[in-house]
């Protein structure tokens, strides 16, 4: 693994002049999709990957952010610049107030809460209509800034890239650490003294605020959103992409959506096979990788290494 | 005071329980065993319903004669997922590794994963639109006593359910198989020393949850009328919620909750509107999980 340096950060970045070269509405907006799934599974990765907490109820949350963003912006008449922290602020605190009575819960459990939780969210989302406007979801959402798909892509990126160097400050900090000690062993965190609650609260709010940016992304990105982009088979896709990628790592999660939002794309041609793919690929995955493509000690040791901390790491 | 609606709507939600209980027999009884949730229940469940239609529209057979395939269809199913899907993980026989957090979630993961293959393969080779199925075998006779109005698939289902629940109790307390199957599910170490052959007991076990479930959703779906490919989530949802509230491991306690889930819902209709009502069997579960983290019924198994 040693040929991995800081430099494999930047290789993600390849496809870049090849989309801009291309320069068609098309790569672009698969493109933007991409970077909005790579946020989502980052955020989903500090969640289930670091912490430890199986959440199949992300999608949800992501919504939660998609309508936040869009109710401000459509009818409190807020710039989509400003809706969009706001919208993170939203969908991670009304996410953590929904999720907190499920907190004591651990490991399927907790899956299954979650599950539970999502899908309250989704029917809300779909039957609130003074609100939501029920399954005719929102239009008309104003756009980040002016200009064509280009300008909108690039827009993502810049928001995703300053994201995902928050992620990555929280996942690679003495308090990632702790994080993952959660993962591994409830008991022993508390006798480090630390609480887990306490530590559950607060990746539940870190992360849920990073799905609810991605949520608003999707909204301003595409001026319209209805319930079905936020059901099961989304937080099935984005726990996916964090498992094929490897649980607990950044880049892992990272490849994961790119992986399984272009793969799709590729293959095209074979039809409606989308999320057949989606379900293959993490089958096969859990079989033969079961650590995902970017396992997690190698990303530490990448991380660590740019530390000069090589050395005291085998 | 007699109110007819009210009482039909009982009688609705009690048989609405009833196809909730029937899929969480069979869920149950997985999970009881091997301690794993089988996200592919729902499924199997689907399956059953589409092998008996396709049956139906290439030959039109008796209906004991469909109900006979659904059931084999379902053995070599359950046998296929338990192959595919649970064996692979399952690389330790010995009881800490087996009730591991890390082998749960990856049977979580790869169940899930498998159901959603097979959902999308049948949704492409089937098309997702429900199906139409013939008039002669759909269980919708109206069967009217007194005010009250009941279908024929509501007798067939609760028969079904009453005699499934009776023979599985007897099969697992006066049998060998069943006793070497309660054996397993209460401590696997001690079922090894006693000579038990762990890895059929497990597929047996899958055998017959997954010919529960292809069978209750084949009686469902000629009762309800809807056979489409993604009708085995909610259903299995449901199933779940129901499992959870009867206490995880009790066959009993899951089918009361189920019928408790099913009449709730069924009344709940009756003051708030219908697309809320899918709220109430989340609620439940949740505060089920919340307040009492054993099931209503007590199981004895260690949870949170």
């Amino acid at each position: 693994m040693n040929a991995f340096n800081k430099y494999s950060y930047l290789m993600l970045l390849l496809p870049l002049p090849a989309l801009a070269y291309a320069d068609s509405g098309y790569a672009w907006r698969v493109a933007t999709t991409a970077l909005i799934f790579i946020l989502l599974a980052a955020s989903a990765n500090l969640l289930t990957g670091v912490s430890g907490l199986m959440s199949l109820g992300h999608g949800a949350i992501y919504g939660l952010g998609a309508y936040a963003s869009a109710l401000l912006s459509t009818q409190c008449g807020l710039g989509a610049w400003l809706a969009l922290p706001l919208a993170g602020a939203a969908a991670s605190l009304i996410g953590f107030l929904v999720t907190l009575p499920t907190l004591r819960l651990v490991s399927i459990y907790f899956a299954v809460a979650t599950l539970g939780i999502g899908e309250i969210i989704y029917v809300t989302l779909l039957n609130w209509v003074d609100l939501t406007r029920g399954p005719m979801g929102i239009t008309d959402i104003p756009t980040l800034g002016g200009g064509g798909q280009g300008a909108i892509f690039w827009e993502t990126l810049a928001i995703t890239l300053a994201c995902l160097y928050l992620i990555h400050r929280v996942m690679h900090s003495y308090y990632g650490n702790a994080l993952r000690a959660l993962r591994e062993d409830d008991q022993c965190i508390q006798a480090l003294g630390l609480s887990p609650f306490r530590l559950k609260s607060q990746v539940l709010l870190v992360s849920y605020f990073f799905a609810g940016i991605a949520g608003a992304l999707w909204a301003h990105t595409t001026g319209y959103i209805a319930p079905d982009s936020f059901k099961f088979d989304q937080s099935v896709l984005i726990l996916a992409m964090v498992v094929v990628g490897g649980l607990g790592s950044l880049p892992g999660a990272i490849i994961g959506a790119i992986l399984l939002i272009a793969l799709p794309e590729v293959l095209r041609p074979i039809g409606d096979y989308r999320m057949f793919t989606v379900g293959l690929i993490l089958f096969l995955t859990i079989l033969f990788r079961p650590k995902g493509l970017w396992p997690e000690a190698a990303a530490l040791k990448l991380v660590r290494g740019w530390w000069g901390l090589r050395e005291g790491w085998k | 005071m007699f109110d007819a609606f009210f009482f039909q709507q009982v009688i609705n939600g009690l048989s609405q329980g009833l196809v909730y209980a029937l899929m969480a027999i069979g869920f149950t009884l997985i999970f009881g065993v091997l301690n794993v949730v089988n996200f592919a229940h729902g499924e199997l469940y689907m399956l059953g319903a589409f092998a008996g239609l396709l049956v139906i529209q290439a030959f039109a057979p008796p209906l004991f004669v469909v109900l006979l395939l659904v059931v084999a269809v379902g053995l070599v199913s359950g046998v296929l997922l338990e192959r595919i899907a649970f064996r692979p993980l399952r690389r330790f026989a010995d009881e800490a590794s087996l009730k591991s957090k890390a082998i749960r979630e990856a049977t979580l993961l790869s169940s899930l994963a498998i159901s959603i293959v097979v959902r999308e393969l049948v949704s492409n080779l089937f098309g997702s639109n429900m199906q139409t199925i013939p008039q002669q075998y759909l269980l919708m006779t109206p069967i009217t006593l007194g005010p009250l109005t009941f279908a024929s698939g509501q007798f067939v289902i609760f028969g079904f359910a009453l005699a499934m629940l009776l023979a599985l109790q007897w099969f697992l307390f006066y049998t060998r198989s069943g006793l070497s199957v309660r054996a397993v599910a209460s401590n696997l170490t001690g079922a090894l020393h006693v000579g038990i052959d762990i890895q059929r007991t497990i597929v047996l076990t899958f055998m017959l949850g997954a010919a529960l479930g292809a069978v209750s959703g084949f009686l469902v779906g000629l009762y309800t009328g809807n056979i489409f490919p993604a009708m085995g989530f909610g259903a299995g949802i449901k199933a779940f919620v129901a499992m959870v509230m009867g206490g995880l491991n009790s066959i009993p306690g899951a089918i009361v909750c189920a019928l408790i889930l099913g009449l709730s819902e069924s009344i709940a209709t009756e003051y708030i509107p219908q697309g809320w009502a899918d709220l109430i069997s989340y609620g439940l579960l949740l505060l089920t999980l919340l307040f009492f983290p054993n099931g209503i019924f007590g199981g004895r198994r260690e949870r949170v």
